[in-house]
């Protein structure tokens, strides 16, 4: 067979409206499995392991190995978006009769895009702020870090960041910014912690509260309104291999714990991963209205105030239900409250690809709308 | 063809009568006022509404339907309410109760027999034992929940709002409402004196303070417990500071300078008692003719949602969609223009009186009018009833006119079922309080789940005819089939935008387009079935009857999406509507999977000569 003629097989064949229907089965088929995922594992961990994903894993209980039974969203996607691109230039005709169909499909490719854009660009943080309090960052509940704290100088702390899947990994961490090392001696995912009572064997940990604590393994879990207690034992060692203090470090415990070297004051804690904003906001006020004689919540809604140095800003701004403050690529939404509605909680959310769908869904509209308006037309006009 | 328009209006217009035929209708033989005392304005749940609502949402909730058979007659529930709040003695005695769980049967140590109807007393006795139950069941997550423990879950909660109800006005039983009330407050002010300078008090007032002290605790109790709040503030006051009748009592105000509508239910209450219908009904328009004063907004929309559920505009609807429905048979089997004609105007009739119910609970709830499950069902069924007769217009076979028939009774049956959960204009959450996204994203995809449920109830007719209908004409089938396209193409472009829409409205709430939630992917899963029809004719992969077979399984996927979601977190065990819903839903969908078998089975078994 000569290669072009392959070629042609091939390109054929991905531009085949067969294979566009076995794709919108399969589409189908995994948006049904993600829904019905979601009832054990909740949205999040449902979505990546379905849709965010190129193949649909299967591990059998009580086995490392993995088996792709499925395709994932991902490659569905990737094959769909190929597939429309090439069977619109290699089949469609420019005809004014099949601009419709031009459009909705233009539309629809970058529906494909803006999901894709989502999937990679996307990141959810949060951002937990009481009435009176600033904040320059916001928090990953779904990533941890563990911070190392430099609390010496009163008025600025010096922060250094190690990400959970270095903890993760064990081993020995060591930063250039630190005058000690890290040996990371356990990390659970999901940990109970208790109080020691006197019948436990001894702690590991030899200060900070971990001492008085028994910290028990959990399995992981992933429902919607759950969340890991994760776990480190971590112990700092000095240049000297003097041990500086083994800690359990959780993200479950409130306070940092930490320890004095040459005179310096290090803080160690598992926390939210941060990600610092170069602008701070400031909440002022918190509402919570409730319908008349009810506990029913009718709005939320928070006065913050903007600051941002770098351009110039210091502004009011009010941020409710279905109406989010958006500012410098990232957007605030009302999410939650709590303390007795002295503390509002902002999700916080930054996805490049947002004006995506809106323009796509435009296109979506408009294409079908002329395209069926004219079958609809002769389907009319034939009837008289 | 002036025959048949006569025809036609006639239909037309005994269809109107006939739906009017509540407001004719003089309602309760009673020398009370029943009517007047259900049309006062109330706030409960949030918002106001006319005392005939509530009394109707709650003995929906306690009994399942909207009256009571005591003896050889029927109460409204207005009239249930009444003798409920201010005659409870003879409440208890109706059988009001509903419980069919063996084990709560056994719980209250009765036998199972076929009474499963109790009365209050019946059950008064076991009333610490079922609360207690119930509390440790309430306890454990709701899917982790037994038959039985779900079932004492709701008997509790039904006790206690009938208690609530009894609480109300009164404190039930009280033999003399109006002596009480008045007692305290001839001995308010006295004991005011005393309370704010006790030294200098007289000995009398110092016994009126030791007096009150009494009623304090029996109104604190009355404040607590009632169901309702139906005193509207006064000028001067926080609008939406309605208060009930105990709270009222204990106010500042309460004893010296009294609610003007705390006499008139007091009085009211002691002359329902004492059977003096001429003092009930004074109290009542004296209270009446407070409200039109000071209150005429609430009064006035009270009056109006009253007026509302005594017209019951979608039960006639219902009604009418059959009548119509049953014509269209009629016509197939006889083939008369007039038989036609006579269907044509029902169903005209029967889309009048739904738009109408349709409107008016736009105008009194001031929303747009899909809010919750309720009233989605009751706007699919419009949809399709009005997208069946526009399509009537192109292909006059009258398939597209008896599905719309047949769509708007089957969603006005389940809107019927789906009352049982309470207040059907209830409030919305925080998030989903915005009349923009409520009357495009949610009226949009509503619109597309009809589409798709009328395309696959032509579908059924196709698949009926391919089995029942000896002669066939080829121009017919032809007709269905495009018919069929036509609707799918515009369930395509409403389930498509009415889904992105909802996506954009997810980006503005909530920070992210689409998060592949269960309800997201019930709207994405309709519209990826109708893309899949329109592609799969395209290469023409179905002719005819494979879109006909697809179309009836867009039918289960819309289902699926419309309800079925909704029981994801439904587990084994739950017992309730959902629990019942979900097994129609089964059902349902095991329906249309035949319908669909049959229409695959091999041409030897059709009727009609295969092409």
């Amino acid at each position: 067979m000569p290669p072009n003629a392959r070629w042609n097989r091939v390109v054929g064949a991905l531009s085949s409206l067969k294979l566009t229907l076995v794709c919108l089965a399969l589409l189908m088929a995994l948006t049904v499995i993600c829904t019905l995922a979601q009832v054990p594992l909740g949205t999040h961990v449902a979505v990546d392991r379905t849709i965010r994903t190129f193949l649909v894993w299967w591990q059998p209980e009580a086995s490392s190995l993995k088996i792709p039974v499925f395709p994932g969203g991902g490659l569905v996607g990737f094959v769909l978006f190929v597939n429309l691109a090439l069977a619109q230039f290699l089949r469609l005709d420019w005809s004014r009769r099949k601009a419709g169909l031009w459009i909705m499909h233009l539309g629809l490719a970058l529906l494909f895009l803006g999901e894709f854009a989502t999937a990679f660009f996307q990141v959810e943080s949060h951002m937990p702020v009481e009435i009176g309090q600033t904040r320059d960052f916001t928090e990953d509940y779904r990533r941890l870090e563990l911070a190392v704290v430099d609390a010496t100088d009163a008025a600025r702390d010096t922060v250094t960041s190690i990400p959970d899947s270095i903890v993760k990994a064990g081993g020995e961490i060591a930063h250039a910014s630190l005058p000690f090392k890290l040996r990371v001696k356990r990390y659970y995912d999901n940990a109970e912690l208790h109080m020691r009572r006197p019948t436990d064997p001894p702690s590991e940990a030899t200060g900070g509260v971990g001492a008085n604590l028994l910290v028990h393994p959990e399995p992981p879990v992933s429902g919607d309104d759950q969340q890991n207690a994760a776990a480190a034992l971590v112990s700092a060692v000095a240049a000297d291999g003097r041990n500086l203090g083994t800690l359990w470090l959780s993200n479950a415990l409130g306070a940092p714990q930490g320890f004095l070297l040459d005179g310096r004051d290090y803080k160690l804690s598992l926390r939210p991963r941060r990600y610092y904003l170069p602008f701070s906001l400031t909440l002022k006020e918190f509402h919570h209205d409730r319908y008349a004689g009810t506990d029913i919540p009718k709005n939320f809604s928070s006065l913050v105030r903007l600051k941002d140095p770098m351009r110039g800003e210091d502004r009011d701004v009010l941020i409710y239900m279905n109406n989010p403050l958006r500012y410098a690529g990232k957007a605030f939404y009302q999410a939650s409250f709590g303390k007795n509605d002295t503390l509002s909680v902002f999700q916080v959310v930054r996805n490049p690809g947002w004006l995506i769908p809106y323009l796509s869904c435009a296109l979506v509209a408009l294409g079908m709308m002329l395209h069926f308006g004219l079958k609809l037309g002769s389907a009319m006009g034939g009837s008289k | 063809m002036r025959r048949s328009s006569g025809i036609f209006a006639a239909a037309f217009v005994s269809g109107l009568l006939f739906a009017s035929w509540p407001f004719f209708s003089r309602g309760p033989k009673s020398e009370f006022d029943v009517r007047g005392f259900s049309r006062l304005p109330l706030l409960e749940g949030g918002r106001i509404k006319p005392i005939d609502s509530f009394a109707r949402n709650s003995l929906l909730v306690i009994r399942g339907q909207q009256s009571l058979p005591v003896d050889a007659h029927r109460l409204s529930a207005s009239e249930w309410i009444l003798d409920a709040m201010l005659r409870p003695e003879a409440a208890d005695t109706y059988k009001a109760f509903v419980i069919d769980d063996p084990d709560v049967l056994g719980l209250l140590g009765m036998e199972r027999s076929t009474e499963r109807r109790f009365a209050y007393w019946q059950i008064e006795s076991k009333r610490e034992e079922i609360r207690g139950q119930a509390e440790r069941a309430n306890g454990l997550d709701s899917g982790r929940r037994s038959r039985f423990q779900t079932s004492i879950i709701n008997l509790d909660h039904r006790l206690e709002l009938y208690e609530r109800i009894k609480n109300t006005v009164m404190v039930s039983g009280s033999d003399d409402p109006v002596g009480e009330f008045e007692t305290f407050v001839k001995l308010a002010p006295g004991a005011l004196k005393a309370l704010h300078s006790p030294a200098k008090a007289a000995a009398a007032d110092r016994e009126a303070m030791k007096n009150l002290a009494k009623f304090i605790d029996r109104y604190r109790f009355l404040a607590q417990a009632s169901a309702f709040k139906p005193l509207p503030p006064r000028s001067g006051e926080n609008a939406d500071e309605w208060t009930s009748v105990g709270e009222s009592i204990l106010s500042p105000a309460g004893g010296l300078d009294p609610h003007p509508g705390l006499p008139a239910f007091v009085h009211m209450a002691k002359a329902y008692k004492n059977a003096d219908a001429a003092g009930f009904n004074d109290a009542l328009h004296g209270f009446e003719a407070w409200l039109s004063r000071e209150k005429p907004k609430a009064f006035s929309s009270a009056g109006s949602e009253e007026t509302f559920n005594r017209a019951q505009p979608f039960i006639s609807g219902m009604t009418l969609y059959v009548m119509a429905l049953l014509g269209f048979f009629a016509w197939w089997g006889a083939r008369r223009a007039w038989v036609r004609s006579i269907s044509m105007g029902l169903l005209c009739a029967a889309v009048l009186v739904h738009t109408l119910g349709l409107g008016a609970r736009v105008v009194l709830q001031g929303r747009p009018p899909v809010t919750n499950l309720y009233s989605s069902a009751v706007f699919v069924g419009w949809v399709a009833a009005l997208l069946g007769l526009f399509s009537e217009r192109i292909h006059k076979k009258g398939f597209a006119a008896a599905g719309g028939a047949l769509l708007g009774f089957c969603t006005l049956l389940v809107a019927h079922h789906l009352t049982h959960s309470g207040d059907t204009m209830e409030m919305m959450r925080a998030v989903l309080d915005s009349n923009f996204w409520l009357a495009t994203h949610v009226i949009t995809v509503t619109i597309g789940y009809a589409s798709t449920f009328l395309a696959g109830a032509l579908g059924i007719a196709w698949i009926a005819r391919l089995h029942l209908v000896k002669k066939h004409d080829a121009e017919t089938d032809k007709a269905l089939a495009s018919l069929a396209y036509g609707v799918i193409s515009f369930s395509l472009l409403f389930s498509f935008i009415g889904t992105v829409l909802g996506g954009i409205w997810a980006d503005q709430s909530w920070g992210r387009f689409w998060g592949w939630d269960p309800k997201e992917n019930g709207a994405l899963l309709i519209v990826l079935w109708n893309a899949s029809i329109l592609h799969a004719r395209w290469i023409g992969y179905v002719r005819e009857r494979g879109i006909m077979v697809m179309a009836v399984f867009g039918n289960i996927v819309t289902a699926m999406s419309w309800f079925g979601v909704n029981m994801l977190g439904v587990g084994l065990h739950s017992y309730g509507f959902m629990d019942q819903a979900f097994w129609w839903l089964i059902v349902f969908s095991a329906g249309h999977l035949a319908f669909m078998l049959l229409a695959l089975l091999p041409p030897r078994f059709w009727t009609r000569e295969p092409a």
